[in-house]
């Protein structure tokens, strides 16, 4: 979420709460003998006031399960959880006076430490990044359609190098697996192989053999397989040098199907690098989700047991 | 043929528009996780209980005292039918703790917790803060009791308008009898004990805390009897956070030890006797003292009898009788007293001592010493606490001081140099001199947990009984 002026009110609101809160808390400890104390009436209250903040930042994640609840809007919910998220810490540490306390509470003090941690590590990534992704991947797809797109991306290839070199001997595209023998380059050599198509351009074997060679040693492997990292396509440098040579070697009328599959594997570097982007962009949530569900749980017993002891 | 153009429609084209209802794995990572970290902290939760360890659910490591106790919860936190809370109770402290009430005259009487603050560590609880105390005592609240003496009516600790001692601020001075100059004492001295040499007296000389059992280098070390007799009542009291009280305060100055070797009491003019007179008797026990030596000593010398004036002892210039007198031993005994009293009436006792001379009386009255051995009364002071430091350090004015009204106790400002509340300072807070349970009332109390139970959990508390409201 990009972090610009519409969350001027909930920032000066959050700046205002927070300067409140610690001249109370520098205040309060002249009143009650026991100074301050996370049990005194001022300890409990910025103990409730911090848990409710952590209960609404969690409760972003139910809004989102039900979209069409009219609760207001998203946008709104998402600035209340960056920011009463956040004053959550420090009117937590006000409620502990700064001290860890047993064990529980410990744990609760790592966790919330955690937890806002990598919120706020995920707030800066999700103000900078999305900008970068659109910078850097023109043809952003959606993240879990990127396999399905690969998939597309290969077939595409397959129909346009059998275009021109005729049938390549490969698996149909959309069944993954590849054969134990691997690809042949004359075709008919795997049984399984049905990728075929009808050439719309008559070249003979010799003609053909530079293209289909390129494909099935080096670019379809890279397609099949865009985890291997050190591919030289992977590479967009290299990969140009790669397919200028391939056009020297081909004929001038399938200098079209050499600059699609070249189009084809800047897609597939687009796929990847989105890929590792949404990674970051989104990684920390498995982190920020699973111990803030574990904060609230154990601040449940805690509020609990301390209330009752 | 035809390029594969990506026009937006085609790249539209590309999404499988159910995508979303199929779960990807960073989706089923971010559940597994949330349900699997959730339920682990179920899970330790569960086993806490199970284990019927409460100790995860304490806010705080226990004070030392109570570390035994750190398991077990219900010794403190008891448990009643129909309350949800269970808090400490003033009645299991009292089961180990049965203390008098704190003042006779307080306004309220507070939850031993309230000033004992327990789950903060290691800590000391007797270590209370000043705002315990200030509460009541910055402005001297009390009951339908009122003070002698006006104070800023907003103390809010040592540090802070806490009034000047008492001794200082009375103005009123030593009420002490014994004349002693400090200054003469402290200056290089050209009479020894030993003779004619020059001697420098140190503090501690004279003043000695009963602990200190250093041999005394002008007098003779006492016994364990003198030691005891060292002791006042004052410096008898028990005193929780004095564990030391022989070595708190110095004890009352004693003829014996620190004045006898310089100041000796002889009445004799002609030495014919080599002790002195017996020193903390009353004149009338002196009188008697005198009479039996001079009876004594005309026994077994009648010579004595016949006196001849010594011409070097005549200083009135007038001419000396050339004749010897002849008297009766009454008479010569009451002749040698009379010289001897004259001696320490006006010369040898008065030198210290406030001697009166009522009217009719034939022997003086002497005024009682009054040394005060606690120059505060309401607060605990320990000399040992302050070994490191020079005497003179806090009590400069002995050095120049000449009369025995003057008050060489040290300001509250002295104290402050060390005593303030940062860190890095002595300890400044109430509790360091002023004691608020008289523990020499203290209640006894009857055992009631076992070593198993202390050890292995507390099954059941002990049933309430008739405790005080307001004990504390």
């Amino acid at each position: 979420m990009l972090i610009d002026e519409t969350h001027k009110k909930w920032r000066d609101f959050s700046l205002v709460f927070l300067l409140v809160a610690t001249a109370f808390y520098c205040w309060y400890p002249m009143r009650p003998p026991q100074g301050r104390n996370g049990g005194s009436a001022v300890g409990i209250a910025f103990g409730i006031i911090g848990s409710a903040f952590m209960v609404f930042a969690g409760l972003l994640g139910a809004r989102k399960k039900f979209p069409v609840w009219r609760l207001g809007p998203a946008q709104t919910w998402m600035r209340g959880h960056l920011w009463l998220g956040l004053l959550s810490l420090p009117l937590i540490l006000f409620h502990g006076a700064f001290r860890f306390g047993g064990t529980l509470t410990t744990v609760l003090m790592v966790l919330l430490v955690i937890v806002i941690v990598s919120g706020v590590f995920g707030a800066v990534l999700q103000h900078y990044m999305p900008r970068m992704m659109t910078r850097e991947v023109p043809l952003e797809t959606i993240f879990e359609q990127i396999d399905s797109v690969r998939a597309q991306l290969l077939e595409e290839a397959d129909k346009s190098v059998a275009a021109v070199c005729g049938p390549l001997g490969v698996m149909a595209v959309g069944s993954r697996k590849l054969p134990a023998g691997g690809y042949s380059e004359r075709g008919g050599a795997t049984p399984a192989a049905a990728a075929a198509a009808t050439p719309a351009l008559a070249l003979t074997e010799e003609d053909s053999a530079p293209l289909r060679s390129f494909y099935l040693r080096q670019m379809r492997p890279h397609l099949e397989k865009p985890g291997a990292g050190d591919h030289p396509l992977a590479d967009p440098g290299k990969a140009s040098g790669i397919f200028e040579e391939l056009r020297k070697r081909v004929p001038p009328m399938v200098q079209e199907t050499v600059e699609d599959l070249e189009d084809i594997c800047e897609e597939e570097r687009q796929l990847r690098r989105q890929a590792r982007l949404h990674h970051w962009l989104h990684g920390w949530l498995l982190l920020h989700i699973p111990v803030s569900l574990a904060l609230l749980v154990l601040g449940a017993v805690h509020a609990y047991k301390a209330l009752r002891f | 043929m035809a390029r594969f153009t990506r026009t937006t429609k085609k790249l539209a084209q590309r999404i499988d528009l159910q995508y979303f209802k199929r779960s990807s794995p960073f989706r089923r990572w971010r559940f597994l996780l949330s349900v699997g970290l959730t339920a682990l902290a179920v899970v330790w939760l569960a086993w806490q209980t199970l284990a019927r360890n409460n100790r995860a659910y304490s806010s705080g490591q226990m004070a030392t005292a109570h570390s035994l106790l750190a398991t077990q919860c219900a010794a403190c936190h008891v448990s009643r039918t129909g309350v949800f809370r269970e808090h400490a109770t003033n009645q299991a402290c009292l089961e180990c703790h049965d203390g008098p009430l704190h003042h006779a005259n307080q306004v309220f009487a507070p939850d031993c917790a309230s000033c004992h603050v327990e789950h903060r560590g290691p800590v000391r609880l007797a270590a209370t803060s000043d705002t315990n105390c200030t509460q009541c005592h910055g402005s001297l609240q009390a009951k339908g009791g009122s003070f002698s003496f006006a104070v800023d009516r907003n103390i809010e600790g040592f540090h802070s308008r806490h009034p000047e001692f008492a001794a200082l601020r009375s103005g009123k001075g030593d009420s002490g009898t014994i004349r002693l100059n400090h200054s003469v004492h402290l200056r290089k001295l050209r009479v020894s004990p030993n003779g004619p040499e020059e001697i420098q007296l140190d503090c501690d000389d004279c003043h000695r805390t009963p602990g200190d059992k250093r041999p005394w280098r002008f007098g003779e070390t006492p016994s364990d009897r003198d030691e005891a007799q060292l002791r006042t009542a004052a410096m008898e009291k028990p005193d929780p956070l004095r564990p030391n009280p022989t070595r708190a305060y110095m004890a009352p100055i004693n003829y014996s030890k620190h004045c006898a070797a310089c100041h000796l009491l002889q009445f004799d003019t002609k030495k014919r006797f080599t002790e002195g007179v017996p020193h903390g008797k009353q004149p009338r026990e002196i009188h008697e003292f005198l009479m039996n030596k001079y009876q004594g000593h005309i026994a077994n010398h009648p010579a004595d009898l016949r006196t001849i004036p010594m011409p070097d002892q005549n200083l009135t210039g007038k001419p000396a009788s050339p004749l010897a007198q002849n008297l009766s031993p009454p008479q010569w005994v009451d002749e040698q007293v009379a010289e001897a009293e004259k001696i320490l009436w006006r010369k040898t006792c008065n030198q210290c001592h406030t001697l009166s001379f009522p009217k009719g009386a034939s022997l003086p009255e002497v005024a009682p010493p009054n040394i005060p051995v606690k120059w505060m009364l309401h607060a605990a002071f320990d000399h040992n606490a302050h070994r490191m430091m020079t005497c003179t350090s806090c009590h400069a004015g002995a050095t120049t001081s000449q009369l025995t009204s003057d008050v060489l106790l040290p300001g509250i400002q002295n104290c402050r140099q060390c005593h303030r509340p940062v860190l890095d300072a002595a300890e400044s807070r109430c509790f360091e001199c002023h004691t608020y349970h008289d523990w020499s009332k203290e209640k006894p109390v009857k055992g009631r947990f076992t070593s198993q139970e202390l050890l292995h959990g507390i099954a059941t508390f002990p049933q309430p009984r008739d405790a005080e409201p307001g004990q504390r």
